[in-house]
């Protein structure tokens, strides 16, 4: 059964979708994904940020989302997104068209994750394919001299030095995230990690190793 | 622009607000910057920017962290060595503006951000931004004035350094050459180069002309690796044609030659071509710290005429500092010359690549002032080819050449040496002749002398390859040493036009002046020496091209005392040394003011000199007249 007529059928969420929307939808869905063994310089990623009502994602509701595009290695200004979901559907087909097929990068994806993929589920009525990267997980592996294991943003931004205009919102945080990730691009490069592909199974690598060591 | 761009770019243009230009400049230039500043980021010890990465791509500035500035040259051209650059500092911004390669190292001394900015987007800035624009006119005016000063106490520093670089390659050769033969077995000529720890081989036939050299760099590429039989002759791996000098060549020469051909050893040969030594580049280590690799890098890395222009300038530029720092016109003029063969060189190479002259054997001659090593900054090109060529093929050939000489001629106009008004150049069908037609043309200038002829024709006496085959152009010099020295028909015409133009010495007043109250340095100074010379060289048999070394070895042929050689010399460089200070960047070639000037405008002692220059001059002309009863 396609995906199309499995959402528009009955009283699914996005069987209320505009035409104008599904459209855009259907546009985003065929769009090609870059090749995840393409050089960081090749490519586009994508830093995605949420805003929250608080941190808990099966309760709290999302107040905004901010993205921004790190492409080919560096950071334009114009390469920038933020919407607050007061209309959630306009803007979440918005966010996936910022997107596009782009690896997804984030500062902690058990939160932002989490909550984004309800907010597709519940507004659009599917999870949206995507690559993930985590940068919670991956700076440690990258910069172990500065820390070697998980810390909070405030704590990488402090180590490595790097500034927003405005904390704990979506766009400001996301600003502090895309330069930390500019770091990590550049660091892993020295390594020989050149592709999305080698920095993901890094971050999940230790992800697991960490959760092993917990439990 | 969206909100969230919008606000992105607001954080950045807060950023470099707290920094100059940035602070000053209008607030629609700051955003349109804003807008287009892409954020990198730099791991500690990359390189951001280096002269081999061609024209800058983007101009940068640091966003936080350290970057280090470094001279990739071996001359400083500004005031330090290297620098730290620090947030909110930008680079580059002359080669930017410039379009041409960085000519510092950029490396990220630690961790850094910086804000990239397209190339076209900086010039826009610079258009719309006059704040901008200033900023950066200013940085680079500063800049060349650091590096002038810079280089005015680099070369007094090295005055002394400089005098070692006219020492002839004879005084440099500190041993006899290490040779073999063609039919060396390899194994012991590495045996020989093993036992008396030499760098490099030579292999020289049987009258001793070097025909080829193995230096130990290329042991590991042909010999090692190839796994190349070692009972096999030495000819067999050799580098044939090597790099060859004379003996009268001086440092400088060889230098320039090392640098130009990228090669460490040169052999040193007499005048008949046998093997007199070896040159290293370890005996010229000192030498390479007057910035020839810089000039070299220029040169040789030229890919268009757009670099060789900004060589020739940088040429230019050094020149005039070199003046200012009161350096000798005879290594002045040298060093001139021998860059400026480089940069000619460098042309053809560059031309031969366009233009399939393959198996065609020509040679490039220079004639006039190039042909003596005597370029002043005024020059105009005066050029020719000598090609060989059977009957059948010669009208292909010579339309091949006429082609190629065309673009060589229009190139080096573009880099500053105007196409000769009198049409000597390579690209005029008369003076791209076969061996034998050259020596018909010689012939009838010396077998029916006509004194208008010849008035033209004498700079054509004054010639030297430039590039090719260097045999073709010695064994026209033989013949036509040969046939002048046994016309005397000819070398009196020859000395009655060289008396034509009396020193400008008057009776009651110090100088003739013109009607212009100045005097023609090179019309009724510099020629009169350079006349007599080209005189006593046939006469007497002398092989050199350059006035000096002509005046100085058929002085010593005839008997002359060593002081007053010497005081002949003086006289011609003081007159050069005036001539080039009279010259300026500013103006085009062959301005008919560039050769002039004003001799109340001397100082007391200049003016002594300089009179004492035209006697030397009368005294040259004297020896003339008595010699030929004119």
């Amino acid at each position: 059964m396609n995906w199309l007529t499995k959402i528009f059928s009955g009283d699914h969420p996005a069987a209320s979708l505009p035409e104008a929307l599904r459209g855009r939808l259907e546009r985003w869905r065929v769009l090609e994904a870059p090749a995840l063994d393409a050089n960081h310089g090749e490519l586009r990623y994508v830093i995605v940020n949420t805003e929250a009502t608080g941190l808990d994602p099966a309760n709290d509701r999302l107040l905004a989302v901010a993205a921004i595009g790190i492409d080919r290695g560096v950071l334009a200004h114009r390469d920038a997104f933020e919407m607050s979901l007061d209309t959630p559907a306009q803007t979440l087909v918005a966010l996936l068209e910022f997107i596009g097929k782009s690896p997804v990068v984030v500062f902690n994806a058990d939160l932002n994750r989490q909550a984004l993929m309800a907010a597709f589920e519940t507004h659009l009525g599917f999870e949206p394919d995507l690559e993930w990267l985590d940068l919670y997980w991956l700076l440690p592996c990258l910069f172990n001299d500065k820390h070697d294991r998980p810390v909070r943003l405030k704590d990488w931004m402090k180590t490595m030095a790097v500034e927003t205009f405005q904390r704990h919102r979506a766009l400001g945080d996301a600003f502090a995230i895309a330069k930390l990730f500019l770091a990590a691009q550049s660091r892993a490069t020295i390594r020989g990690l050149r592709t999305p592909r080698s920095l993901m199974e890094l971050a999940t690598t230790r992800k697991r190793q960490q959760r092993a060591i917990r439990s | 622009m969206t909100t969230a761009a919008q606000a992105l770019v607001g954080a950045s243009t807060e950023f470099l607000k707290r920094f100059s230009p940035f602070d000053q400049m209008e607030p629609e230039a700051l955003d349109f910057l804003g807008e287009r500043l892409q954020l990198g980021h730099f791991a500690k010890g990359t390189t951001i920017l280096s002269p081999d990465m061609g024209q800058p791509r983007h101009f940068f500035i640091i966003q936080r962290g350290k970057v280090q500035a470094s001279q990739a040259g071996s001359v400083a051209v500004t005031e330090y060595a290297s620098m730290t650059l620090g947030p909110g500092e930008c680079f580059p911004i002359g080669a930017i503006s410039a379009g041409r390669p960085t000519t510092n190292n950029y490396v990220a001394l630690e961790d850094s951000f910086c804000y990239q900015l397209p190339a076209r987007d900086f010039m826009e800035l610079m258009r719309i931004s006059p704040e901008f624009h200033v900023f950066c006119t200013q940085y680079i005016a500063s800049l060349l004035n650091q590096s002038r000063l810079q280089l005015q106490t680099t070369f007094s520093q090295r005055a002394a350094e400089q005098q070692t670089m006219t020492t002839p390659l004879g005084h440099l050769i500190k041993h006899d050459p290490v040779f073999v033969t063609p039919d060396t077995p390899t194994r012991s000529a590495l045996e020989i180069m093993a036992e008396q720890r030499i760098g490099c081989m030579v292999v020289v036939d049987g009258d001793h002309h070097p025909v080829g050299i193995l230096t130990q760099s290329d042991l590991l590429p042909r010999v090692v690796l190839p796994e190349f039989d070692l009972s096999r002759p030495i000819s067999e791996v050799m580098t044939s044609k090597p790099h060859v000098l004379s003996v009268a060549a001086t440092a400088y020469d060889a230098a320039l030659e090392m640098a130009t051909h990228a090669v460490r050893h040169l052999l040193v040969v007499d005048s008949r071509e046998r093997l007199k030594g070896v040159v290293s580049e370890r005996d010229l280590f000192t030498l390479q710290r007057i910035g020839l690799r810089q000039i070299r890098a220029s040169i040789e890395g030229a890919e268009d005429i757009e670099a060789l222009q900004r060589a020739s300038q940088d040429i230019r530029q050094l020149a005039l500092n070199l003046i200012a720092q009161g350096i000798g016109a005879e290594q002045l003029t040298r060093f001139i010359s021998a860059l400026n063969d480089a940069l000619t060189r460098r042309i053809i190479t560059l031309e031969l690549g366009r233009h399939d002259l393959h198996g065609i054997a020509f040679s490039w001659i220079a004639f006039g002032s190039e042909g003596r090593h005597e370029q002043t900054l005024s020059t105009d090109q005066d050029n020719g080819i000598v090609y060989a060529a059977g009957d059948a093929d010669k009208t292909e050939i010579k339309r091949k050449l006429l082609a190629f000489a065309k673009d060589v001629n229009n190139a080096l106009a573009a880099c500053g040496f105007p196409l000769c008004k009198g049409n000597i150049m390579a690209s005029n069908p008369e003076l791209c002749l076969t061996l034998e037609e050259w020596q018909q043309r010689f012939g009838a200038w010396i077998r029916e002398p006509d004194p208008q002829a010849l008035l033209n024709a004498s700079i054509f006496f004054d010639f030297r390859v430039l590039y090719g085959n260097e045999r073709i152009g010695d064994e026209l010099r033989h013949w036509l040493l040969k046939a002048a020295r046994n016309n005397s028909t000819f070398l009196r015409m020859m000395a009655h036009n060289a008396l034509q133009v009396a020193p400008p010495l008057g009776r009651i007043r110090d100088f003739v002046v013109e009607d212009d109250g100045m005097i023609d340095l090179k019309k009724s100074g510099a020629r009169l020496f350079v006349d007599v010379a080209r005189i006593l060289s046939l006469r007497s048999d002398v092989e050199s091209s350059s006035t000096v070394q002509r005046l100085r070895i058929s002085g010593q042929k005839s008997g002359m005392p060593d002081d007053e050689i010497d005081a002949m010399v003086e006289g011609f460089h003081f007159i050069q040394l005036l001539r080039l200070r009279a010259q300026h960047l500013d103006t085009e070639h062959d301005e008919p003011g560039d050769n002039k000037i004003n001799p109340d405008q001397l100082n007391e002692l200049d003016r002594r000199i300089l009179k004492e220059a035209f006697r030397q001059a009368r005294k040259l002309q004297l020896r003339l007249k008595l010699d030929y009863q004119l």
